[in-house]
């Protein structure tokens, strides 16, 4: 293997795929990234097992060839060439030569045969998604996956096409959170896969904001084409329970707030909850809403807030991080929360349900 | 999970003997076992002196005589053992509270925290030893790693009066050349079986194939493998004793079947999950208690995720904490076992799934306690588990 290629290509193409390389890996050759140098493109691709990530750069290839190198020792020589720098690449005997000016390296390689690709998941389909949404449907939702939680289920997000919709789900057992878009004229099967928590959070990362991405799915991966980047993943293996089931009806009981003026009231009152359970009490008259927060050393917070109410009197008690992780993921100037009693989940979605293309649930905490 | 850890696994020098040649000067330099002298004694604790004949702890006192003949007796005074093992475990707390202790002689401690009031790792093994020393007279190995497991095949490595350390990243080097027996969980029978495949040290089973380990090891094959590379995140947990709840039987006569001790382990889970539900706690950390005839305690705990009041779950967190308890003492007879809960939490916050998941443990648990309450005066004997009655009962 024998390429030239400019600093910036190479590093851009590291940076997408260094992420998944593990510092604490079980077979040496994970801590490597494959590169692949073929017809005037040099492609990288880094794994750890459950998520891998290729990406790739164009490059003047002298004599294709495929190797493995340590993938973060390569990455930060790269990053740390001048700008503007051409780097040679040469396999020689068991070491790959990188050049660049006067600076030269020899880096370790292990044979690329070893190196576990991902290469044919046996996609039963194929879409093509704009990936505005998908990274919509990402950031609205990922917050409320579990983690490292006995339902293994849980450490990762549903994603679910039905007919025209996409949706995303996510849930600790405590609250859930669910996005979903229309794809207009789009007919999708019914179809569902979780995929694991890391392989989230790495493709928001990877994700912009434009254009459009391809979506496969097999039986055990799924897997994203997005501009120069392909991302895989492994499905979890299992069966993600019935979240219909516990979104509770609409009983029309609802408080709108002005969703900053409560954001800012919550935060406050967060200041002295009890640190562990992050209990406080919501009060909702048509008066207003009061919360109130104390902690075990008796220290306290009360804040009012004006609210839209016509229904009960009610008193209920949440955990104040999961209201505020719904709250703010509600893009609109107000919030409405729906309610049934103390001890039922509440709704949080924008005041216009039917308009609302993203739902929260939260448990309540026993007072 | 790039957080690097600093953990200590600290291992008294054959305590119980130790504390006896230490208050005796007469037995100083002398084999001594300590231990029942009776037809049925076991020996608790060897001296050095006598272990180069060959003597081990949970041998036969008979055996232990006729491999080594001048050996002292001595009669175990275990309260005595357990003032010392509490100055020891002053020592531990005085650097950090994350100490998860073993048995009276042996605990991890994390130090990750401490690193910046009292210098790097390896400093505070030392000052841990030296401050064990000054408080007892008594030595102890260290071993000091970046997790449990290396920790623990550590302070092995130069005992008596050792202190290793593996600096993070050498874990899987270190552990190449020793035998696979090093590993905890694999017995003789198991080392038999890898002997057949070739593999004899913990390089030869890092190795191995997938497909070898899958067929050695089962679902256990890439627990196995990341343990060969000396890969462990398993969490020190750290257990106060003033807050958990626990249940604990001693046995009239010791237990030697696995079945009978998983009757004694399923009512005394019972007892525990009751007691966690009318207090309206759940436990995030499950513990079991385990007494060897030799008198010889150890405890072994593992998290649970969500937090649980459930008898079931009580019930299989401990059968499987003792049974990696049994992997790595076989054989041995029981004469106390105990389940507790600790790093509880209030049951304050229900979960949206809790109707549906584990449903049916739910019912009975709740169905249980209604008619325990009813029949009060008749305790946890009201209604009870058939897998806690013994068959003829």
């Amino acid at each position: 293997m024998k390429l030239t290629v400019s600093r910036q290509a190479l590093l851009g193409a590291l940076q997408a795929v260094i992420g998944v390389v593990e510092r604490r890996q079980t077979m040496p050759i994970l801590a490597n990234i494959l590169m692949q140098a073929k017809d005037d493109r040099l492609a990288m691709t880094a794994t750890d097992i459950e998520v891998e990530l290729q990406s790739g750069c164009e490059a003047q290839i002298g004599m294709a060839g495929d190797i493995t190198v340590p993938g973060r020792k390569l990455f930060d020589i790269v990053k740390a060439l001048p700008e503007g720098a051409e780097l040679k690449l040469a396999l020689k005997g068991e070491r790959l030569s990188v050049q660049s000016g006067r600076s030269r390296f020899s880096l370790s390689t292990l044979p690329a045969a070893e190196f576990p690709v991902i290469d044919d998941i046996e996609a039963t389909q194929t879409h093509e998604l704009p990936v505005d949404v998908v990274h919509r449907l990402l950031d609205k939702t990922y917050f409320a996956m579990a983690q490292q939680d006995v339902r293994y289920y849980l450490n990762g997000m549903l994603m679910e096409t039905d007919g025209g919709v996409i949706r995303a789900v996510a849930t600790d057992g405590h609250r859930l959170a669910l996005c979903q878009a229309e794809l207009g004229d789009k007919n999708l099967p019914s179809e569902q896969v979780i995929v694991p928590r890391k392989g989230v959070l790495e493709l928001q990362r990877m994700l912009g904001d434009q254009g459009s991405l391809t979506v496969s799915m097999g039986k055990n991966h799924i897997r994203i084409h997005s501009g120069d980047i392909r991302f895989t993943s492994k499905l979890i293996d299992g069966r993600f329970p019935d979240y219909q089931r516990v979104i509770p009806a609409e009983t029309g009981n609802y408080m709108v707030a002005d969703r900053d003026t409560l954001r800012r009231a919550l935060q406050r009152a967060a200041i002295l909850s009890n640190e562990k359970y992050r209990g406080i009490r919501l009060e909702i008259r048509d008066s207003g809403a009061k919360i109130m927060a104390h902690n075990p050393e008796q220290e306290e917070a009360e804040e009012q807030v004006e609210v839209e109410y016509s229904g009960e009197d009610i008193e209920i008690g949440f955990n104040v991080t999961y209201l505020l992780d719904a709250i703010g993921a509600v893009d609109n100037e107000s919030v409405r929360i729906s309610l049934n009693d103390a001890n039922s989940s509440c709704v949080i979605t924008v005041p216009d349900i039917d308009q609302s293309d993203a739902k929260y649930v939260v448990m309540p905490m026993r007072l | 999970m790039t957080d690097e850890r600093a953990i200590l696994h600290v291992d008294m020098d054959a305590f119980y003997a130790s504390v006896e040649q230490r208050d005796d000067p007469e037995l100083a330099g002398q084999p001594v076992l300590v231990g029942g002298k009776g037809q049925r004694g076991v020996v608790a604790a060897a001296s050095y002196e006598a272990r180069e004949f060959g003597v081990r702890s949970a041998m036969p006192m008979r055996e232990a005589l006729k491999r080594c003949p001048k050996a002292v007796c001595v009669n175990p005074r275990l309260d005595h053992y357990r003032d010392v093992s509490q100055q020891v475990f002053e020592v531990f707390r005085s650097i950090t509270p994350e100490v998860e202790g073993l048995s009276l002689d042996e605990a991890f401690l994390d130090v990750t925290a401490s690193i910046g009031l009292f210098g790097d790792p390896v400093s505070i093994a030392r000052r841990i030893r030296a401050d064990i020393r000054e408080a007892t007279q008594l030595t102890a190995s260290v071993g000091v790693a970046s997790n449990k497991l290396v920790a623990k095949i550590a302070s092995d490595l130069d005992k008596p009066d050792g202190l290793v350390h593996v600096a993070h990243g050498d874990e899987a080097e270190t552990l190449a050349p020793l035998s696979v027996r090093a590993l905890p969980g694999i017995g003789p029978r198991k080392r038999a079986e890898l002997a057949s495949a070739a593999i004899h040290t913990i390089g030869d089973l890092q190795s191995a194939d997938a497909d070898t380990l899958r067929r050695l090891f089962g679902r256990y094959a890439d627990r196995v493998r990341n343990r060969a590379h000396g890969i462990d995140d398993r969490p020190v947990i750290a257990v106060r004793d003033d807050k958990s709840i626990s249940a604990e039987r001693t046995f009239s006569e010791d237990l030697k079947q696995r079945s009978e001790m998983c009757e004694a382990l399923a009512a005394l889970a019972d007892r525990t999950a009751t007691r966690l539900r009318n207090k309206r706690l759940l436990a995030g950390v499950i513990q079991v208690k385990i007494r060897q005839s030799d008198f010889r305690t150890f405890t072994r705990q593992c998290r649970v995720m969500p937090a649980t009041d459930s008898t079931e779950q009580l019930y299989q967190s401990a059968l499987r904490l003792l049974d990696e308890w049994r992997a790595e003492h076989p054989d041995q007879p029981l004469r106390l076992l105990g389940v507790g809960g600790s790093r509880l939490v209030s049951d304050q916050q229900p979960d949206l799934f809790a109707a549906a998941e584990p449903a049916g443990d739910k019912q009975v648990d709740r169905t249980v306690d209604a008619v325990r309450e009813r029949f009060a005066e008749l305790g946890t004997a009201a209604l009870q588990s058939a897998r806690t009655l013994k068959r003829d009962d």
